[in-house]
């Protein structure tokens, strides 16, 4: 029985493991090799050997690589949080709500809308001129805000964008996450007298908090690709405000000529840092179980 | 105490029309956007509702300036959208199913496997977009579906494939024992019994999968160049720089890329949340 | 029955044959273009009914990525193309040879197509790269100061300014002059002005803020030939006559000044771009507009003809061409349909055409004097002028890196976040040396 399983086991794993390979190795090496390399495809293509040369300059001179660094942080330390708590604060408030059906399927519409179409319409929101935001703002005799123009505002809008476009991911996981809490838990709190912040606070969060933590880790891991929204809005300005590091990979190793070596360090970079924050996060918020990685 | 409840009840209405209004205007503004005439588009104070409908941002025309193209335009991009996604979604999901039923069921691997699987969420599409530029033009497939189907299977394939173990890790072992006990094949109590009972889970991936299909710029900008097999968010991209911004047709092209994939969405929510549970809540 | 296959198989044969005989050709441009190509196309395939043309648009920053990573991979999938000027440096290893090819095929050259009619400086800038004869001059752009010639002509308006200022009303024909101009029309200055703001100016973190540099650079430039030598067409007004950066001096300097000095007349000066800037002329939010020639139709169309006026840019305008080239990976079967589109399309009914249609700022002269032109687009002499004294950017393959830079800087610059100093500009400086030296 044994040996037929691992056959069928090993079997099963087989057409994922080889489509990675396949598609994931061979990047891999060639983004290590070539980040060695000054590999230019608008001065001719020929990629002259330069060792760790790329990385010295991203580290010592390339000051938009660090403000690029600064920006991805804004996202992560302001952005992500608040969707988290705001999502779960979300799937708690609407329970018990009438029509709630309608309000939870109209919630979860922003994240099906794919991030190109985001930027367009908040582009037009956004607008310092015509926009309705800075209509309503008017309305309450606030200037008109330079939603893209100014250092601070641009960086607000980006925060606004993604919490528009992931609070929905985050809500959909802890509405689904409470309604699989037994209702009998509850039943038995409230006999106890609890009331409804009580069984909140000291039943539904607890068991909850998994779920939390992994949308939270989730999303982090995205935070650290925010590309789109800057793409289609403020092109990462004014400045370096907006410049969050995906975006920057992309004007380096595409947009600007493709200076694909330059490029290649950035991303090696970027893999590293993310690693060590994904499995920080792991170890710190114990969430081997959750993510099935615990060994039995 | 009464009184305090029905204030309590009230605020927490309003806070949930605040919210909704925040999710809803920028969807509600592109839809109108897209059904008014030019002088409308951009006017003090902002015309929230259209005083003429028109469909001409849509069939095209206008005369004058603009000589706005038809939305029959974005045609070949909807239907290469459509095949990309359905087949990633498909394809995607059985892949990450049987990968998450072995090391569910059989511990292939171990953690090791589950992890570097779950890794390969980590990889930023960007770095990725040169060398598979590359290995797609050496083996003559640029430009194709298979090329945005591989890819984008690459990229939803992690996180259904986590999301499968923790589902699968659920179901209890004792249903498959019982079935072999009765003499099924792991195959035969794999599709009786265990399928059914992941129907949610595998739904909710499936869901997942085609909405960041559909989504996915990037690496459909680097892979494709022609509308053979463009997708919908790069008929969009091109708008990205001033020139010319008609948002009449912009936010026209904008509704039909979002209307299948959100309507799509919205018909199989139940899945979606039943699904994304990550195990954490027993069935 | 024999007869009967064998007919079919001859029609069959035929329709094949006649469809092999079609030759297809894919033109990717960018949007500018997209209108006057697509009017072209259909011209040309009444005259050659065996060449299938379709034009497809996609936006620059898509496109330009989309041709080198087509040339590195010497793919071939788009067969003619457009290049921005800047860029020619950098896309020439994807271009066909034009003179090489007209020697070898001589029989497709037609004897009216007339390079000398071509503007000179257009003609090299957006044909030749490193004595290569990569593209047909097709879209001779540049800027041009838009203003509401209502207002301006206005006597009751006339009357205000002059009380205001002591002095006439009059289309600024400098920068320091249109500081006035664009105070009196900001109502948070001017409480009685009849538009919301001055200038629509757009210094974003694009493209867009390497070319209106320019605009403030060039008079410095230009005037100061002592200090600066004379202008290489490839390396432009940002260089000194020896290749080193001109804005890495006290003009340089007073360039920034002088567009900061504009500013706050401005709406949102850092956050809009192209599309921003041409909505606020047209729904009469400013009472001026530096922009290309091609809002001219949207601006008489929002606007009303009579509402319109054009000038010459105050400072110094800048070119912004673009090229047809031909892609040098396609068979040959496919560069010949191709030389003949390109020809036909840079052919001066085609420059004349697109011109009257479509506002395509014409790239010979034979245009610009016919006077059926001057009839429909009275800008012919405002062009005229600007394009004898019009500024140029790098055509260097470094060019995106170093436009990337300059932007990075004078974005942050203007908004304060690097100090408005010489110390700043010659970091810059140093920084293009650096990109230039890394050869």
């Amino acid at each position: 029985m044994r040996t037929i399983t691992t056959k069928t086991g090993w079997g099963l794993v087989l057409p994922l493991v080889l489509l990675y390979l396949a598609l994931t190795i061979f990047p891999f090496i060639y983004t290590i090799v070539i980040s060695f390399f000054d590999y230019n495809l608008a001065k001719g293509g020929t990629a002259r050997f330069i060792g760790v040369n790329n990385y010295i300059v991203i580290f010592s001179a390339d000051r938009l690589a660090r403000d690029s660094v600064r920006f991805s942080i804004v996202i992560l330390l302001i952005a992500v949080p608040l969707e988290t708590i705001l999502g779960t604060a979300l799937a708690f408030l609407i329970r018990g709500v009438k029509g709630e059906h309608t309000v939870r399927t109209l919630l979860l519409v922003p994240m099906m809308v794919p991030p190109v179409v985001a930027g367009i319409m908040w582009k037009m929101l956004f607008n310092f001129a015509y926009g309705p935001i800075n209509y309503a703002l008017s309305l309450v005799n606030v200037p008109k805000i330079s939603w893209i123009g100014d250092w601070f505002y641009s960086q607000v809008a980006v925060v606004i964008m993604d919490i528009w476009q992931w609070t929905p991911f985050v809500f959909l996981i802890s509405y689904a996450g409470l309604q699989g809490i037994p209702i009998d838990l509850v039943e038995a709190a409230r006999v106890d007298g609890a009331n409804a912040w009580d069984v909140c606070r000291y039943v539904e969060l607890p068991m909850l908090l998994p779920l939390i933590l992994v949308a939270f880790l989730l999303r982090l891991i995205d935070a650290l690709k925010l590309f789109d929204i800057v793409y289609m809005t403020t092109w990462g300005g004014p400045g370096s405000a907006t410049h969050s590091f995906s975006f920057y990979i992309y004007k380096v190793g595409i947009s600007y000529g493709w200076d694909v070596g330059y490029a290649a360090a950035l991303s090696i970079l970027l893999l590293i840092v993310s690693s060590i924050l994904v499995n920080l996060l792991i170890k710190m918020l114990n969430l081997n179980k959750q993510l099935g990685l615990e060994t039995k | 105490m009464k009184r305090t409840r029905s204030i309590i009840k009230l605020g927490k209405y309003i806070l949930i029309t605040v919210i909704m209004i925040f999710f809803l205007f920028p969807i509600y503004w592109l839809f109108i956007t897209a059904f008014k005439p030019s002088n409308e588009w951009f006017a003090w104070p902002p015309i929230f509702f259209p005083r003429q409908w028109t469909l001409t941002s849509f069939i095209g025309g206008g005369g004058g300036v603009y000589e706005i193209g038809s939305i029959k335009d974005a045609l070949p991009y909807l239907r290469n959208s459509t095949v990309v996604g359905l087949i990633t979604a498909a394809f995607s999901t059985i892949v990450s199913a049987m990968a998450a039923y072995s090391i569910s069921r059989f511990k292939t691997g171990g953690t090791k496997l589950a992890g570097w699987i779950i890794s390969i969420r980590l990889l930023p599409p960007i770095s990725a977009a040169l060398p598979l530029f590359v290995i797609f033009k050496s083996i003559k497939l640029l430009d194709t579906w298979l090329a945005l189907i591989l890819t984008h299977t690459l990229i939803t394939s992690p996180l259904s494939t986590w999301i499968l173990i923790t589902f699968f890790n659920e179901i209890p072992k004792e249903l498959d024992e019982a079935a072999y006990v009765d003499g099924a094949t792991p195959l035969q109590s794999f599709f009786r019994i265990t399928l059914p009972l992941a129907a949610p889970g595998i739904a909710a991936v499936a869901v997942l999968a085609l909405i960041q299909s559909w989504g996915e710029f990037l690496m459909a900008l680097v892979l494709t160049n022609s509308p053979k097999a463009q997708t919908l968010p790069i008929f969009l991209g091109r708008y990205i720089t001033g020139w010319r911004v008609a948002w009449g047709p912009l936010a026209a092209a904008g509704l039909v890329a979002m209307l299948p994939v959100v309507v799509f969405g919205i018909l199989m929510q139940r899945f979606l949340i039943r699904g994304l549970t990550f195990g954490a809540v027993k069935q | 029955m024999f007869k009967r296959m064998l007919f079919a198989l001859l029609v069959l044969g035929l329709c094949g044959g006649l469809a092999a005989g079609q030759v297809s050709l894919r033109v990717v441009c960018s949007p500018d273009n997209a209108d006057a190509l697509k009017w072209i196309a259909s011209e040309f395939m009444k005259q050659h009914p065996d060449i299938r043309v379709t034009v497809e648009s996609i936006s620059w920053e898509t496109l330009y990525p989309l041709e080198l990573a087509d040339f590195a991979g010497q793919v071939g999938g788009f067969d003619v193309f457009t290049w921005d000027v800047m860029t020619a440096g950098a896309v020439a290893q994807g271009c066909l040879d034009l003179a090489e090819f007209r020697k070898q095929h001589p029989e497709l050259v037609d004897p009216n197509w007339n390079p000398e009619d071509f503007i000179p400086m257009v003609r090299y800038i957006s044909g030749y790269w490193a004595e290569k004869e990569i593209g047909a001059p097709f879209y001779n752009n540049t800027m041009l100061l838009y203003y509401r010639k209502d207002l301006f002509e206005d006597p009751a308006i006339q009357a205000q300014f002059k009380s205001m200022f002591g002095k006439e009303l009059t289309v600024p024909t400098s920068w320091a002059e249109a500081v006035d101009v664009a105070k009196f029309f900001t109502k948070k200055y001017n409480p009685k002005s009849p538009t919301e703001y001055g200038i629509a100016l757009m210094f974003p973190r694009t493209h867009t803020l390497f070319y209106m540099y320019l605009l403030f650079f060039g008079p410095y430039r230009r005037s100061m030939l002592a200090k600066f030598g004379p202008v290489d067409l490839d390396w432009g007004d940002y260089f000194t006559a020896d290749h080193k950066p001109a804005f890495d001096s006290i003009e340089g300097l007073r360039a920034l000044q002088d567009m900061q000095a504009l500013m706050p007349y401005a709406p949102d000066p850092l956050g809009s771009d192209y599309g921003e800037t041409i909505e606020y002329f047209a729904r009469g939010l400013v009472a001026m507009c530096p922009q290309w020639t091609g809002p001219y139709l949207e601006f008489k169309q929002a606007l009303g003809e009579d509402k319109v006026g054009v000038a010459l840019m105050p400072g110094r305008s800048v070119s912004g061409n673009w090229a047809l080239a031909i892609n040098k990976f396609i068979s040959v079967e496919k560069q010949k349909a191709a030389f003949l589109f390109i020809q036909f399309a840079t052919s001066s009914y085609a420059v004349k055409g697109k011109f009257i249609r479509f506002a395509v700022a014409p790239t010979r002269q034979s245009t610009l004097n016919d006077p059926e032109a001057l009839a429909v687009d009275p800008r012919v002499p405002v062009l005229q002028e600007t394009y004898a004294t019009e500024t140029n950017r790098p055509r260097i393959p470094e060019e995106p890196k170093l436009e990337d830079l300059a932007v990075g800087y004078f974005s942050e610059m203007l908004l304060g976040t690097k100090p408005l100093t010489l110390e700043t500009l010659h970091e810059l400086a140093l920084k293009w040396l650096e990109v230039l030296g890394a050869k």
